[in-house]
């Protein structure tokens, strides 16, 4: 019987597009809001984690997040380098600039400053040209998306409305020239702004009229030190702030949270998917079982029981739900993967999110199966017996 | 407690039936006794609202009665529980209802196939029986055909496939003419005797539609909730 609930479904074509469709919807909104939403709170931390090799940020005690720019004095540097357990210890700086490009447009940047020596701090993934390349007048890395996006100019070549930046290209940072020697991968930062890699000495020059420069300190922990210790001692013998990657990550994606209403506004459009969804495929699936309604009563005079009956009908509920959700949940990923990269909204798929959603719709379609389930368990097969 | 002895197929003994309560009570059968016998044809005849549609429920145990006893095949109908009564008219009752209750969305044999898939015979061997069945009622070339494109004679001959093909002891048709012409309805009649009679199981119609009133074994005449006389084909 439960193949015959399936044909009764499946030949309903229009019934059955009309549910899968309105769960399909549902799915692809409960996915595709959090996934951009998770997306963009992953851009706050970006920096920090495409910054893998440090195992401790150390910063002044007020900053709050990584994009809450405190600067100390360089002095700070050789106190955490004379802490127990620091392996070593690099200055980074992380600023707002403004470029100005070849066309005269002025655009808002994201400087980053890596130690002169060692380069850490620097991009993981080099698409042209190498760190090392820093070490000349003027360089400077741009981030990939930017050099094509944000701070592209000029005619462009076969498909590209704009040329992109390329190695060689030069532009002013603070009425100073910058020259691009290579592109590199990096994590689009929460606001779009272009990020531009230089050394620590040259960010200086750059963001002169600022007094303090020292950003941040990256620290790497000795082999046989555990990072949250080190981190510990850092604050007690400097008095400065210093949290692991993770936990600065984390810092800083609590304070987003605490001080906007994007979980709210995020979780309404999420909520408003669910009941619209809810709506439509409770109201699409009973109509469905009230046509049917005649039938589950035949089945039911012809000696099926109660048991069988929802069976089936749970089956029927369970195949919309699956087939909705899958179309959903794959139209979610082709956004993805659409997206990914091109430096505008992006969306993070992860296995919770899918099993958010697919618990959310499991709830939709097993409401709407229990309410024509109520009728169908009520129904006296009797009915049919009166014409 | 079974009774293995099949002088009656159905034997119904002081039945009564209401519905609603207070003023809006209604008797619909007023103490029926009524038997049917194995291999014999009973019509139940009479006006509209007399209780003809609430006997064949009660004894299909579709109802069970306020009072009184029914017997099915020497099963106690109103002893039994609700699976226990599923059970009993799934392996032991056919039917054929006015409005045919054809699934639309189903083809023909499926549709005959379902009663088999009810009592769980194996799908590949159901959708054979089924088609055997189309066959014996002249459809065997419209098995994947759906109800709606059959005309309402034919529907009604899927219809009789589907009551008979899981082989029932009993076969329960409410008016199964009435939305037929004369000749069709001659030829349905034709069919279901053949079928279900022939076999030596037993027939119970519920029709005022007395065209067909000559088919029957024994016709029991209903008004107010009671039989009022029971008569016997002329022999």
């Amino acid at each position: 019987m439960l193949y015959i609930a399936l044909k009764m479904l499946l030949e309903d074509k229009t019934k059955y597009l009309g549910i899968i469709t309105g769960i399909a919807l549902a799915s692809l909104i409960m996915i595709q809001q959090p996934g951009i939403l998770l997306s963009m709170l992953t851009h706050i931390y970006g920096v920090v984690s495409d910054v893998g090799l440090p195992d401790i940020w150390v910063m002044d005690p007020k900053v709050e997040m990584i994009d809450d720019s405190k600067p100390m004095l360089d002095t700070q540097l050789y106190r955490v380098r004379g802490v127990q357990g620091v392996d070593w210890a690099v200055p980074f700086y992380k600023g707002g600039q403004k470029a100005l490009l070849a066309g005269g447009e002025t655009v808002n940047i994201q400087l980053l400053g890596l130690d002169d020596a060692t380069m850490i701090g620097g991009p993981a993934v080099m698409v042209q040209g190498s760190l090392e390349d820093l070490r000349q007048p003027d360089a400077v890395i741009l981030d990939e998306n930017s050099a094509n996006g944000r701070m592209a100019g000029g005619p462009g070549g076969p498909g590209h409305d704009l040329a992109p930046i390329r190695v060689g290209d030069t532009f002013e940072v603070n009425e100073k020239t910058a020259r691009v020697v290579g592109i590199a991968k990096a994590s689009q930062a929460f606001d779009s702004r272009p990020t531009l890699y230089t050394t620590y000495t040259r960010a200086k020059n750059y963001a002169l009229s600022e007094r303090k420069m020292l950003t941040f300190i990256l620290v790497k922990a000795k082999t046989d030190e555990p990072a949250p210790d080190v981190a510990r001692r850092i604050t007690r013998d400097t008095g400065l702030a210093a949290y692991t990657a993770d936990e600065f990550k984390q810092k800083s994606l609590d304070n987003f949270l605490r001080h906007s209403n994007i979980l709210v506004n995020f979780g309404f459009v999420v909520l408003i998917g669910f009941v619209v969804g809810a709506a439509v495929t409770g109201q699409l699936f009973y109509n469905f079982t009230m046509e049917n309604l005649r039938y589950f009563g035949v089945f039911k005079a012809m000696g099926a029981s109660d048991r069988l009956v929802i069976g089936m009908v749970l089956l029927q509920a369970a195949l919309v739900g699956s087939v909705g959700f899958g179309i959903g949940a794959g139209a979610s990923a082709a956004f993805a993967m659409s997206t990914k990269g091109s430096g505008g909204p992006s969306l993070l798929l992860n296995w919770q999110l899918l099993a958010g959603c697919g618990a959310a719709v499991f709830v939709m379609v097993l409401g709407a199966a229990c309410i024509s389930l109520r009728k169908v368990l009520t129904l006296e097969p009797g009915v049919v017996l009166k014409g | 407690m079974m009774d293995t002895s099949n002088e009656v197929a159905v034997r119904c003994r002081g039945v009564t039936k209401s519905f609603g309560v207070g003023a809006a009570c209604t008797q619909a059968l007023r103490g029926v006794d009524l038997d049917v016998p194995p291999g014999e044809l009973v019509m139940l005849v009479g006006p509209s609202g007399c209780g003809k549609t609430t006997l064949i429920s009660v004894i299909a145990g579709i109802m069970t009665p306020d009072e009184g006893q029914c017997t099915l095949f020497g099963r106690d109908v109103s002893s039994l529980d609700k699976r226990e009564l599923s059970r009993l008219r799934g392996q032991t009752i056919g039917f054929v209802f006015q409005a045919f209750n054809l699934v639309p969305t189903l083809s023909v044999a499926q549709n005959v196939a379902v009663p088999l898939l009810i009592n769980g015979v194996p799908r590949p061997l159901a959708l054979e029986r089924a088609r055997e069945c189309l066959s014996d009622v002249g459809l065997g070339d419209r098995c994947e055909a759906k109800p709606l494109d059959l005309s309402g004679g034919q529907q009604q001959r899927v219809a009789i496939a589907r009551a008979v093909v899981h082989r029932p002891r009993l076969v329960v048709c409410d008016e199964p003419t009435s939305a037929l012409d004369h000749k069709t309805g001659a030829s349905i009649m034709e069919m279901l005797k053949s079928l279900v009679v022939g076999d030596g199981k037993s027939l119970i119609i519920v029709t005022h539609d007395q065209r067909i009133f000559n088919y029957a074994d024994r016709m029991a005449h209903m008004d107010d909730g009671r039989i009022e006389s029971v008569t016997h084909a002329a022999t």
